[in-house]
């Protein structure tokens, strides 16, 4: 009989999946997503790609916050940056794409710095005050530079051309977000194994630990969130390409919040929960709407009109109830169901 | 001299109603150790209750103040027994998700209970001008600068004098000695969240009276975050001054570099202080630098 997971050598203790079933796993997951574009309609289908193009942000916050234990309130900062990035090198300047998504990743990569660097030199949760404040500046800064992003009036973006492989169609741009989704994907798996991830989660653990065995805190520090911020940029860049319009409204302040909300529902520090998370939240408002729906039209007519506040609301709802009761999120359930379903009738 | 003068003199009237609310934040970081994100949201919704006393109830200056200063004590209570309690003891990264989750929820509800659109807070007074010299000043601006200089020499006495003060402060440098001594940490939680809460309530009551009321109003709390960074987060009295500073800084700023640099500059205080004096100009040297 199985008695538990023991791990007999480092290389086990580092290998990027547990156990050969969640290859096969990922790879049905994988090939489901690659038809979906042909099984759904176009309104299912926007979901699927506002999912991945979620994920590979909450994957870059992921790094900050659940490897490194450090809050970031102002991410939408970095998805701005990383959108306009990318649609002023490309739309203005015709640009290749694929250097609009390097500069998608640069731009708030280097925004980061500026903003990580007198913050993270301090213990606790200065570093939420400066990026909620950076994320506030970062949308005047937009407004006034009007000779570079237009100002109030936005800049248009049209779908890219990668290498003679247009990506205009829903279909095809779905299939590159799952590109990068899966790319992200497996960067954060591998930083998280690497030196470097074992590094940011000794300091999540106990920084003075960490830095006890030789960790330059501030350097990794500002290491996790220079990544995070590129990560994110590049997220940005993907969204303003599926809004086909980039302004400082279409990215609001509750993205922030939202990202957040999916990290602790989805379990810090995971990536199996990050998506599970990502899946969960973005399709709540909606499965919220769908059920409400069916006990009176009045409902419906509600969420039409206060979308915005409804959301925000179930965000924070589920911020606050996942802390108090499921603290691991999705992640720690799943692993109770799963180590239930091994023991028992045991305890363990 | 008179643009100066009257530069000054707006932006000591908007810094008191920073100064406010940052002690709002400086009072309950000081017994919890925690950063309330939700302190904007508190003043916004404190400053519609009392704009629907003065609607539905009665215009009364007393009335409305009364009302509003219950209801901020009940809305603090109700926070802390409901929603904060139960996070005691969690680590400090949860308690403070908590918060934020909680300023969302309640900046949402501003558009259920009440609605989009701004309104003004009229209790028959503030709005008129006193002329001083040749400049102009609205009797709310005079109001709420007072109440600052009253709320600071009370709290300080408060503090220094008080049993519960000293209990607070004993929680506040170390909550399991304050425990062994016979303090309860939850009844000094409550208290705090309580003060803070109406504190920050009266800030939003006097911004609602001199300029408008909105669901925008929430941001008062982001913009007050300089004031209590430039006074330490643990000093409640710094913070208030924190606030005056931060309000003529961002009035002059405005005033002579340009509207864009009025949003911002009190952001950028802060990461000059980061850098500079991170603890803050009142603060204790207790930040740790790992």
């Amino acid at each position: 009989m199985r008695t538990g997971d023991y791990k007999q050598t480092y290389g086990e203790l580092v290998a990027l999946v547990d156990s050969p079933p969640v290859w096969l796993w990922s790879a049905v997951a994988v090939a489901a997503l690659i038809v979906a574009p042909y099984a759904l309609n176009a309104y299912a289908l926007s979901f699927v790609t506002i999912i991945l193009i979620t994920v590979v942000g909450t994957l870059g916050l992921n790094i900050l916050t659940g490897y490194t234990g450090l809050i970031s309130l102002g991410h939408v900062g970095f998805l701005v940056t990383g959108a306009y990035g990318y649609a002023v090198l490309v739309s203005k300047y015709q640009m290749h794409p694929l250097v609009g998504f390097l500069g998608a990743g640069v731009v708030p990569a280097i925004a980061s710095l500026i903003v990580g660097a007198p913050s993270l030199r301090l213990k606790g949760l200065y570093l939420a005050i400066t990026t909620l404040a950076f994320s506030f500046i970062i949308n005047t800064v937009i407004l006034e530079a009007r000779t570079l992003t237009n100002g109030a009036r936005g800049i248009p973006v049209q779908r890219p051309e990668i290498f003679g492989i247009s990506f205009d169609s829903d279909t095809a741009f779905t299939w590159l977000c799952l590109g990068v989704a899966i790319l992200t994907l497996f960067a954060t798996l591998n930083i998280r194994r690497s030196r470097v991830g074992r590094a940011f989660v000794a300091i999540r653990d106990n920084d003075t630990a960490a830095r006890v065995m030789g960790i330059n805190l501030h350097a990794y520090k500002l290491l996790a969130f220079v990544t995070s911020a590129f990560i994110t940029g590049i997220s940005g860049a993907l969204y303003g390409i599926y809004l086909s319009f980039v302004s400082v409204e279409g990215f609001p302040f509750l993205l922030s919040i939202e990202a957040l909300a999916i990290l602790i529902v989805g379990g810090l520090g995971s990536a199996l929960g990050t998506v599970l998370g990502t899946v969960l939240i973005v399709l709540l408002p909606e499965a919220t709407r769908l059920v409400f729906s069916l006990f009176s039209a009045q409902m419906d007519a509600l969420f039409s009109t206060g979308a915005q506040e409804l959301k925000s609301m179930l965000y924070g709802l589920v911020i606050i109830l996942f802390l108090r009761f499921q603290p691991r999120g999705l992640v720690g359930l799943w692993h109770d169901i799963r180590r239930t379903w091994v023991h028992w009738p045991l305890r363990y | 001299m008179q643009y100066l003068t009257q530069l000054l003199i707006s932006g000591l009237a908007i810094g008191a109603i920073y100064g406010l609310i940052a002690m709002g934040f400086a009072v309950i970081y000081k017994s919890t150790g925690l950063v309330n994100f939700a302190q904007g949201e508190m003043t916004m919704i404190v400053a519609y209750i009392a704009w629907t006393i003065s609607t539905t109830v009665s215009g009364n200056l007393f009335v409305v103040a009364i009302g509003a200063i219950v209801a901020a004590v009940i809305l603090g209570l109700l926070i802390e027994r409901v929603v904060m309690r139960p996070m005691l003891g969690e680590p400090v990264f949860a308690t403070v998700m908590v918060t934020i989750g909680l300023a969302v929820i309640l900046r949402s509800s501003i558009n259920f209970i009440w609605d989009a659109y701004p309104h003004g807070l009229d209790v028959g007074f503030g709005r008129n001008i006193v002329r001083v010299g040749n400049i102009g000043v609205r009797t709310g601006q005079i109001a709420v600068i007072a109440t600052l200089l009253v709320l600071l020499a009370a709290i300080w006495a408060f503090f220094r004098y008080s049993k519960f003060g000293v209990a607070m402060r004993a929680v506040a440098s170390d909550d399991r000695t304050a425990l062994l001594m016979g303090i309860s940490a939850p009844r000094v939680h409550a208290a705090a969240w309580a003060a803070s809460s109406v504190i920050a309530g009266i800030a939003g009551v006097f911004f609602a009276i001199s300029y408008d009321l909105s669901p925008a109003m929430f941001q008062l709390g982001l913009k007050s975050f300089p004031a209590t960074i430039l006074g330490g987060l643990d000093a409640v009295l710094g913070s208030g001054v924190g606030g005056l500073l931060i309000g003529i800084t961002e009035n002059l700023a405005g005033g002579y570099l340009g509207s864009g640099m009025k949003e911002v500059a009190g952001f950028l205080m802060i990461i000059v202080v980061l850098m500079i004096r991170p603890f803050g100009i009142f603060g204790e040297r207790d930040i740790e630098r790992v």
